[in-house]
């Protein structure tokens, strides 16, 4: 039963997908139908259809009916209730039905832009079919080769071993679920981190559907970009909110001591990052100077494809990491989609590369727009070397069958200069005045900022951080926040002489009247501050194996590790081993550790719980790797600062809500404010 | 002070701050990593998922890495250690991918892009035909 309304909701968003693009490419074609009351039912239907899936999912997984697959081989009596809810994502199926929700979401709030306007609005309208050409891709997905909602034919005593796909056949229920996969039920962000990417992966499909809009109308201007600015900025902080999480979570659960591995599924999310992040930028070179029309169509193109590449890597099992579960048909469908996208979209761009105006072209290297091209190379570049270096095993396997690895230590020495770089002109731009910087007054607004930075780096260096990146990357961190920290100063200078009002209130009332602007300074902030955290791990993490019986004591890093007792105990989900380990620091206690292993009933493996000291100073990082009835082995890991990642992640993520919630009254003004007034 | 004395002052500060920074960067070695790790986080684990030997927890990568610090202790070099791994499972195993061979083309391609970039760049700019607009 439930399995049924749930696919018959899939087929209702299939059918009010293809209403919506039949009805949106009317509105395209005519003014008269670029209205509300033309698009209204495919909009509801494709709501109501992808709603109603996901609640059939959780309603089938909450009452644990096995007799659906995907629920019999995902979820299990015993699972606790947010594993639960969270299990309707947590698997490949269920996955693209929140894509579908996600995407509906956003097909929704392009259709409430779309109602309230006066005018008809062929724009929008155009916008709204590519949407449902994209959902209607994903709603036939879940109706053939990805049905979440097959019933099982063949259960096992525990699980499904066969299902069949019409949701209506004779089913035969499982007695019990097989769970999700544990590495998925060991943390609370699993339920957290894939829905934040969703909706930054699914959320650029908004700029894309209005550049292809705009295209398809001939009209290449800035239209499409000014409008589609707070759903690229809200999908842009999703994004780099998801990427952070997943970095969190590596970091707690898997229990190898990082948080980021160049994992090709990480690499997935990381380069629509990137080039999302080039498209942010160039976009204010065009809304401000004109520049870059054509290059905008690109990175627009290249985010919304690299956004399906990244669901194919990670759906598909072409690549083994501990994000791809399944090997499945929804490989191929999503390679050709891909190809479908990239074809179509630069075929259209190509068609109509007449309407997209010649730009005028840049004075000088030495201005804003030069270290907005800057920033926009590397960038690309960052994203190219990530592309090649995640595809190149593969192709070379595919075409001589050779195996070749291409792992961490590349992309590390890649990205060091890269993120140094991108650092330096974070730093520059700012303070660099559009069309012609003249060097006195750039110095002028960089002296003390690299005086600041400078003195800095000099105090690390005689505290004894030497290594020649560690400085670096220092210098360069300390430098873009100083930069941001004297231009708001300068700024709320003026203001409070002015008006007469407090300093803190003047450099408020500064940050409230530009909220573009300032919301991109307090992500570069953000990010500066990640850059130290990452800089500091990276090059000051001391890490030790250490193998103790009960009642020694080893020291690594400052502390001392003692073995207390071993201990096991049953829990509802799982069976766990773990080692007391106490902590002291110059002879006192400071903590009590118990890293664990996990023995899921359903895995052979176990599953490592590290367990972290977290102090404003660094974290002491402990996870169990081996442990028997004489001895444990423990790989502890003393991470400086590390705290400076997450928050510097949630910051440059956040900002994003100052841009668009301190909000002016139209769209078109904030994005005018978004470029800097020099100060 | 005046304001040529600050200014002075100013350049002399700035100049000793980078001269501590530069001499400092200089003198320190690069990321004081020992052999052993730096080996560990070079080859992969062959029956893991993407993971390097020095991270993950399975009995192969530990008894690998265990071979490693045998072989440094023993004091064979880096590339002897390399080769002993790449003829038992392959070059596959090689996280890092030597400059050279089939995976030459994994570096020069960054190199080519940053190449193109730059002279895509050069040829949007306005050719100098004002001198006054275009220094810096």
């Amino acid at each position: 039963m439930t399995a049924t309304v749930g696919y018959l909701a899939i087929i209702l968003a299939a059918l009010a997908s293809v209403g919506l693009v039949v009805q949106g490419l009317r509105g395209l074609g005519n003014g008269d139908r670029a209205r509300a009351q033309h698009l209204q039912w495919p909009v509801y239907g494709l709501v109501g259809g992808a709603t109603l899936a996901m609640i059939a999912l959780e309603v089938g997984i909450l009452t644990d009916d096995f007799s659906i697959e995907y629920i019999a081989n995902n979820s299990a009596t015993t699972t606790p209730f947010i594993f639960k809810v969270a299990s309707a994502w947590a698997a490949l199926e269920g996955s693209i039905v929140l894509w579908g929700l996600v995407l509906a979401a956003f097909v929704y709030t392009v259709y409430r832009g779309f109602a309230r306007r006066s005018e008809p609005d062929r724009l929008g309208a155009g916008a709204l079919a590519v949407m449902g050409i994209v959902s209607l891709y994903f709603f036939v997905l879940m109706a053939t080769v990805s049905n979440p909602f097959s019933v099982c034919v063949e259960p096992a005593s525990i699980g499904c071993l066969e299902g069949t796909h019409w949701p209506w056949a004779d089913s035969l229920a499982a007695l019990e679920g097989r769970g999700p996969n544990p590495l998925l039920q060991n943390h609370i962000l699993m339920a957290v981190h894939p829905p934040m990417l969703y909706f930054g992966y699914v959320g650029m499909t908004v700029p894309f559907a209005f550049a292809m809009s705009a295209l398809m109308l001939g009209a290449g201007g800035t239209e499409w970009l000014l409008r589609t600015r707070t759903w690229t900025l809200i999908a842009w902080g999703f994004l780099t909110a998801g990427i952070v999480l997943g970095g969190l979570w590596s970091y707690e659960v898997l229990g190898w001591g990082g948080y980021w591995a160049w994992d090709p599924v990480e690499n997935a999310s990381f380069m629509p990052w990137l080039i999302a992040t080039a498209f942010l930028h160039s976009a204010v070179v065009q809304a401000r100077r004109g520049m870059l029309q054509a290059w905008n169509f690109v990175l627009v193109i290249a985010t919304f494809a690299l956004t399906i590449l990244g669901t194919f890597l990670t759906r598909s099992g072409v690549i083994t990491s501990v994000h791809s579960f399944t090997q499945s048909p929804i490989g191929p469908a999503l390679l050709w989609f891909l190809m479908v996208v990239l074809v179509a979209s630069f075929g259209l761009f190509a068609a109509r590369a007449h309407v997209v105006a010649s730009s005028p072209r840049l004075d000088s290297l030495a201005s804003r727009e030069g270290v907005f091209l800057l920033n926009n190379l590397l960038l690309t570049v960052f994203a190219f070397v990530v592309l090649t270096g995640t595809l190149y095993p593969m192709f070379v396997e595919a075409f001589s069958g050779a195996q070749v690895g291409v792992g961490r230590p590349f992309f590390d020495r890649m990205a060091v200069p890269l993120s140094f770089g991108l650092l330096l002109a974070m730093g520059l731009g700012p303070v660099t005045p559009y069309r012609s910087a003249k060097s006195e007054v750039l110095w002028k607004r960089i002296r003390n900022p690299l005086r600041v930075a400078l003195g800095v780096a000099a105090l690390a260096v005689l505290l004894g951080y030497r290594t020649p990146w560690l400085v670096a990357f220092i210098l360069a961190a300390v430098f873009v926040i100083s930069v941001i920290v004297r231009q708001l100063y300068v700024t709320a200078r003026t203001v409070s002489e002015k008006r007469e009002i407090s300093l803190p209130s003047a450099a408020l009332r500064t940050m409230r009247n530009d909220p573009g602007y300032w919301g991109g300074q307090i992500s570069h902030l953000g990010v500066a501050l990640l850059a130290l955290g990452i800089a500091f791990s990276a090059n000051l993490t001391v890490e030790a194996d250490i193998t103790l019986t009960p009642g020694d004591t080893e020291s690594v890093a400052g502390f001392d590790l003692t073995y207390v007792a071993p201990f096991t105990r049953q829990e509802p989900t799982r069976f766990v081993t773990g080692a007391q380990i106490e902590v002291a620091r110059n002879g006192k206690v400071v903590s009590e550790l118990e890293p664990r292993l996990n023995q899921y009933p359903t895995s052979t493996q176990s599953i490592a719980t590290p367990e972290v000291d977290a102090s404003w100073s660094g974290d002491l990082y402990v996870s169990l790797k081996s442990i028997d009835r004489q001895q444990v082995t423990l790989g502890v890991f003393w991470f400086p600062l590390i705290w400076l990642v997450w928050v510097g992640g949630f910051i440059a993520a956040a900002a994003v809500l100052w841009s668009r919630l301190v909000k002016k009254r139209s769209d078109e003004v904030s994005v005018e404010a978004e470029v800097s007034r020099d100060g | 002070m005046d304001s040529r004395t600050r200014t002075t002052v100013g350049w002399v500060v700035t100049v000793l701050l980078a001269g501590v920074v530069i001499v400092g960067m200089v003198v320190g070695d690069s990321a004081p990593q020992d052999r052993v790790e730096a080996l560990g986080s070079s080859i992969k684990c062959p029956v893991c998922q993407g993971e390097a030997i020095g991270d993950s927890p399975s009995e192969t990568a530990r008894a690998m890495m265990e071979i490693v610090e045998e072989k440094v202790a023993a004091g064979e070099s880096d590339p002897q250690i390399v080769a002993y791994f790449t003829a038992r499972y392959g070059d596959g195993i090689l996280l890092d991918p030597p400059v050279a061979g089939r995976t030459l083309l994994v570096w020069l391609l960054p190199v080519l892009a940053v190449a193109g970039g730059i002279w895509m760049i050069l040829s949007r700019k306005r050719k100098p035909v004002s001198a006054g607009v275009d220094r810096d």
